[in-house]
């Protein structure tokens, strides 16, 4: 082994500058996208004017809801503001919390606590009014069930039972449902938002660009092959199929080194948690798309031919995973897909998937079969 | 010793090589000659194990080819017709790398030596800088690394200049005679072949080397 590690370095110092490159990239790319896109996320929240006319608790609550949304930026502004800033679109649209909100939500009251000003470029109106008034009608939700809750104990002669006043809290609540759907529903809005974020998971891109960057340091299995070259390996101490795959531990070696400092990189940086079960998962990883790296030169004779085809399968698996294209679309309608996507079993944190096994058996075959004709 | 009795060779129909029968004993330098597609290649990796015979046998040693080959090709060394070697090492790392995959570890200086003994002094140089009779020199002296006994040379001098030419024959008739190794070896420079080898076979149905080597004094089998 250590005679195959001498042979391997002085290849590898050969090209140490594009073998660093390709090794760093998964780490580099996914740090550049997480970060690129949380910058960006930023940046295209929505900016949301918020009028504040009335200091009542009930107002400062519905105030911080409301800037507790993932989705939007709130701009505190005063009503002239308001108006001018959404007729120039610098806020998307602006909404006031009239001068007693928190009166009229406990009065009862359920019109027009809630004014709001828009303009033809108020994109984001629909969902973020949608928000704001599912807020709304919670807040006058929980006013009308403390009001019925009292008027009961006030204008009836029976004495109610703290079972009796559940009951009868909960039956309001299920006549409210109407209220929770909506605000269900804006609250989906965040979700989406939410899902974005998660498909631009960090594992999950590292995995694309790990297996990218396999590939491609993998073409010494085409590279080396030269016809004129092989002829010398018949007269080495090891067989040639030995003496490849002790090449490819080797890069594996190597290459799980660098797993390990992603996950170094990973925790420091993007705050990604470390455990034994994501290094296990991440050496399962890296042993089956090594072992797939490997077959898969065996089939290349010509290196640039081989060079796009790996460009063409990374960009397979990143479309199979969702993403470039949003992946539910595709695998809700064929959900096989899936099932050839190798990242899919890493990322589910499995140790051993069916493509471990395939892989494993074709070396298998190919070292039995190859130990045979060369001896 | 290298037996070799009726030895043919045929890819499918086509006849290659036919009842081939000879032998080199310890420090001879044999030539094998003959026109293009006459068959030597295939001659010498069928003697490299490279390749199988339709029939016949060969022993080295009162080995076996058809049973003890992992243990033959260790006294073997072949050194191709194309050029072997990774371009883009130095002469050094080319060395160095094959030794360390050898059946013999020799030490830097042993290799450097081995360079040296055929006035390949450029040890640091990438090869992909050398010119064409250096590439040649490395070629042969990678084959030489782990010491074979049987030297099988697919035309060692071909295309490159006359100095290089006669340093390779000077250093062959060394390895014959100082160290008892046997060579075989092809070449279509007549002139090189009549003043280094002890014996020589012609194969193909063209009788022009033949007429050619006649007035050599050597000993000539045709095939
Ligand atoms: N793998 C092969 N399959 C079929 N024919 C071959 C093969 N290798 C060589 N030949 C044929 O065998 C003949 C001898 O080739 P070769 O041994 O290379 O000749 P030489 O080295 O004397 O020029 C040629 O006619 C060549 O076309
Ligand atoms: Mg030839």
């Amino acid at each position: 082994m250590m005679a195959i590690l001498y042979t391997r370095l002085i290849h590898w110092k050969k090209q140490i500058i594009s073998l660093l490159f390709w090794l760093l990239l998964p780490i580099l790319a996914t740090l550049a996208i997480v970060y690129g896109t949380s910058l960006i996320q930023q940046d295209s929240k929505i900016p949301v004017g918020i009028v504040t006319g009335d200091d009542s608790e009930i107002a400062n609550a519905l105030y911080e809801s409301i800037r507790a949304t993932q989705l939007i930026r709130v701009i505190d502004v005063t009503e002239a503001e308001a108006r001018r800033l959404v007729e120039s679109h610098e806020l998307d649209s602006a909404f006031v919390i009239g001068e007693g909100y928190g009166q009229d939500v406990e009065n009862g009251r359920r019109n027009r606590l809630i004014t709001s000003y828009l303009s033809n470029l108020s994109f984001a109106y629909a969902p973020v009014s949608q928000m704001i008034i599912s807020l709304v009608q919670q807040d006058t939700g929980h006013s009308k069930a403390a009001h019925t809750v009292i008027n009961l104990s006030n204008h009836t002669t029976e004495q109610w039972t703290w079972d009796e006043i559940v009951a009868k809290t909960i039956e309001i609540q299920q006549e409210e449902d109407l209220l929770r759907t909506t605000f269900t529903f804006a609250n989906t809005v965040g979700m989406e938002n939410e899902n974005t974020v998660s498909l631009w998971n960090t594992w999950g891109l590292w995995a694309l660009f790990s297996i990218l960057s396999t590939l491609l340091l993998f073409d010494w299995g085409v590279k080396e092959k030269r016809a004129e070259i092989l002829p010398r390996f018949a007269f080495i101490r090891y067989t040639y199929q030995h003496y490849l795959l002790l090449n490819v531990c080797l890069y594996t070696l190597l290459f799980f080194i660098f797993d390990l400092i992603a996950v170094v990189v990973f925790h420091t940086f993007l705050s990604e948690s470390i455990s034994l079960s994501l290094i296990g998962a991440i050496l399962a990883f890296r042993m089956l798309i090594n072992m797939g790296a490997f077959i898969f030169t065996c089939l290349f004779q010509n290196v640039y031919l081989y060079y796009s085809t790996a460009f063409l399968l990374a960009l397979i698996t990143a479309v199979i995973s969702g993403a470039i294209i949003p992946i539910d679309g595709v695998t809700n309608r064929f959900p096989w897909v899936a099932l050839f996507n190798p990242v899919q079993p890493f990322l589910e944190m499995e140790f051993i998937s069916p493509w471990h096994i395939v892989c494993f058996v074709i070396i298998a075959i190919w070292y039995v079969k190859g130990g045979k004709s060369n001896a | 010793m290298l037996k070799v009795t009726s030895l043919s060779k045929a890819y499918g129909k086509k006849k290659v090589l036919d009842h081939i029968s000879f032998s080199v004993g310890p420090g001879e330098i044999i030539g094998l000659v003959g026109e293009n597609g006459a068959g030597k290649s295939t001659l010498l990796n069928i003697l490299a194990t490279l390749q199988k015979p339709t029939s016949g046998s060969i022993h080295l040693q009162e080995k076996s080819y058809q049973k003890e080959k992992p243990s033959i090709r260790k006294s073997i060394g072949y050194v191709p017709q194309d050029i072997a070697i990774w371009e883009e090492f130095t002469v050094e790392e080319n060395m160095i790398f094959f030794e360390k995959l050898a059946w013999k570890k020799r030490g830097i200086e042993a290799l450097r030596q081995l360079c040296l003994d055929m006035a390949l002094d450029k040890w640091k140089e990438p090869v992909k800088m050398l010119s064409g009779g250096m590439k040649r020199k490395l070629n042969l002296a990678i084959s030489l690394i782990h010491d074979p006994t049987l030297l099988l040379l697919d035309e060692p001098t071909v295309g490159i200049d006359l100095k290089s030419r006669k340093e390779i024959g000077v250093y062959l008739r060394k390895l014959a005679s100082s160290e008892e190794k046997m060579i075989l070896y092809t070449s279509h420079d007549m002139d090189e072949i009549i003043h280094l080898c002890d014996r020589i076979i012609c194969i193909g149905d063209d009788p022009f080397y033949k007429e050619i080597l006649i007035d050599s004094g050597k000993e000539i089998l045709t095939f």
